[in-house]
């Protein structure tokens, strides 16, 4: 699903974010990516969701090299992802049903079925009965579960998750990690970036372990 | 897992034409929403939407009176041309008969719409009565009057008047021609002038309000930027992101139009009275012109694209420094 292949990427011609990345994604796989702050996980993130383009080697997602699409195919590249923001990046003007069904507007789904779908993913993460409800209304916790509805309401193949549980308590995360493993056990490939090495080490999936941009240890499933 | 990637294989033309029938109801659904929703944000601030309208109708007004101003020196113009006659005064012994084969001469050049020859009997009777020197002339002993031919020309044009008249000039029985243009002439530059001040006046306000809209615009394009990069960030094309933009622009420009031809109206209606008595002072029925309904779409269309427009161009600049982060 996500292959790297001697991936670099420098900012500004000297700071290296990211040096001669090399591993590859099945399709259906559940993958942690962890480090330091600073290690290179968003930049790594960044590169998938096609945000920026590698210095160097070849980012590839379904067998596509995504640096080669042409800007005015970016944005159907990324209707095909699901992506969660540690900030959730919600717009607080906005009810949370039209949060959720912000992604099948884009789309030009038909109003009818984006309301049966939109509806069928705040169900899966538990606050159907707030979907009259603004942003600003929910708890933290609840906030980053209206994120994840909005990033799978679109059935993508591939989720991305940059700190999903980063202002959560342990349990709120445990909570938002087991709804990752739900969509993952429906094949849906899952990557998620976070530093809650406790967590993750007590959810066994695949680990990839970031250092100053490099990739030191590729630890699989237990 | 490009477009192509995940697109099942067409299964016929049947799927191919509903599709695309399903993606042009979608995009017109969002037309739709969009067209409202940018109203709907105009009507909440209403004060802000009205001072930009209200600006842009101050730099549509200005253009547009002067236009209509111009429009109505083209009529005058027009029936200015019609007054364009030469006078072929004849020789002084010429006698009545020989005066109707020279204006029957005159008549059959190519160049002569219409004649009328006033004998000297007639002129005599014309000057008394203009004069009121009837007791005056009367007692002169012989008529010193020559007997004249008023020519209308076929074409007005100043050089074609005088060419004719040149060609008269050289008939038996002509003493003199006599044409007076200089004033038509000076009145055509004037015209010229006033229709080049009226372009470039038009040029630079249309481009005031391409400004008091991409400032407009540019303001509400930062107030919602985080809301755009969020939908970039999921997908969202760039003409999904400028479309709403695009409708408050219009809505500004349509706005904008219709002030300005409230104004229009209003000013037209405070100067009817003086200018018309100003026209019936010089013996004319000169009317102020109003924006009839050609007029008034060709202002509003204008309006509207100039708003769209000025949109268009702020947001477009915006959309290119707006990265998500």
């Amino acid at each position: 699903m996500i292959v790297f292949e001697h991936v670099g990427k420098r900012y500004g011609g000297r700071f290296e974010a990211l040096a001669n990345l090399d591993f590859r994604v099945r399709r259906g796989e559940m993958v942690f990516l962890t480090g330091h702050s600073g290690a290179g996980k968003s930049s790594l993130l960044r590169l998938v969701m096609r945000l920026e383009r590698p210095s160097r080697g070849r980012v590839l997602v379904a067998g596509h090299d995504i640096a080669r699409l042409h800007p005015s195919q970016v944005p159907f590249y990324r209707r095909q992802i699901g992506v969660v923001f540690q900030d959730h990046q919600l717009l607080f003007d906005r009810s949370i049903y039209h949060n959720v069904a912000l992604p099948l507007e884009i789309r030009g789904v038909e109003p009818r079925e984006a309301a049966r779908r939109v509806r069928a993913a705040l169900d899966k993460v538990g606050l159907l009965h707030r979907e009259r409800a603004l942003p600003i209304e929910l708890s933290g916790g609840e906030q980053q579960r209206v994120g994840i509805a909005r990033a799978v309401v679109n059935k993508p193949a591939l989720l991305l998750a940059d700190e999903p549980t980063g202002n959560l308590d342990p349990q709120l995360s445990a909570d938002i990690m087991a709804l990752f493993e739900d969509f993952n056990r429906i094949g849906t490939t899952v990557m998620i970036a976070s530093h809650d090495l406790a967590l993750i080490a007590r959810l066994r999936h695949r680990i990839l372990r970031l250092r100053d941009g490099r990739l030191v240890a590729d630890e699989e499933a237990a | 897992m490009s477009r192509e990637a995940t697109r099942p294989a067409p299964r016929g033309a049947h799927t191919q034409r509903s599709r695309s029938g399903s993606r042009l109801r979608a995009w017109g659904r969002h037309h739709r929403a969009m067209c409202l929703d940018s109203a709907r944000r105009l009507i909440r601030f209403p004060v802000g939407s009205l001072l930009t309208m209200l600006a842009i109708a101050i730099a549509l007004v200005l253009p547009a009176a002067l236009w209509l101003a111009l429009d109505s020196a083209r009529l005058l113009d027009a029936e200015l041309g019609e007054s364009a006659t030469l006078t072929a005064y004849l020789e002084p012994h010429v006698g009545d008969a020989q005066a109707t084969r020279i204006e029957e001469a005159i008549a059959a050049q190519q160049a002569v719409a219409r004649t009328r020859l006033i004998t000297a009997a007639e002129g005599m009777a014309e000057f008394q009565q203009a004069l009121g020197l009837a007791d005056a002339l009367g007692r002169l002993d012989d008529n010193p009057l020559p007997a004249s031919v008023v020519v209308m020309p076929l074409d007005p044009a100043p050089e074609a008047v005088r060419e004719l008249a040149g060609e008269l000039e050289g008939l038996a029985g002509v003493e003199e021609v006599r044409l007076d243009l200089a004033w038509l002439e000076r009145l055509r530059h004037l015209a010229e002038l006033g229709h080049r001040v009226a372009l470039a006046l038009g040029v630079l306000f249309g481009l005031g309000v391409l400004l008091v809209v991409g400032n407009t615009i540019r303001l509400a394009v930062e107030s919602r930027r985080q809301e755009i990069e969020v939908v970039m960030l999921i997908g969202a094309t760039h003409a999904f992101v400028r479309r709403p933009f695009l409708y408050s622009g219009a809505w500004y420009g349509l706005g904008g139009g219709l002030f300005a031809w409230g104004l229009l109206a209003l000013g037209s209606e405070w100067l009817a009275a003086p200018v018309s008595a100003l026209g019936a002072s010089y013996g004319a029925a000169y009317q102020l012109p109003r924006l009839g309904g050609e007029g008034s779409a060709i202002l509003l269309l204008c309006s509207t694209l100039l708003g769209w427009l000025g949109a268009w161009i702020a947001v477009s600049r915006h959309l290119s420094q707006v990265r998500p982060r």
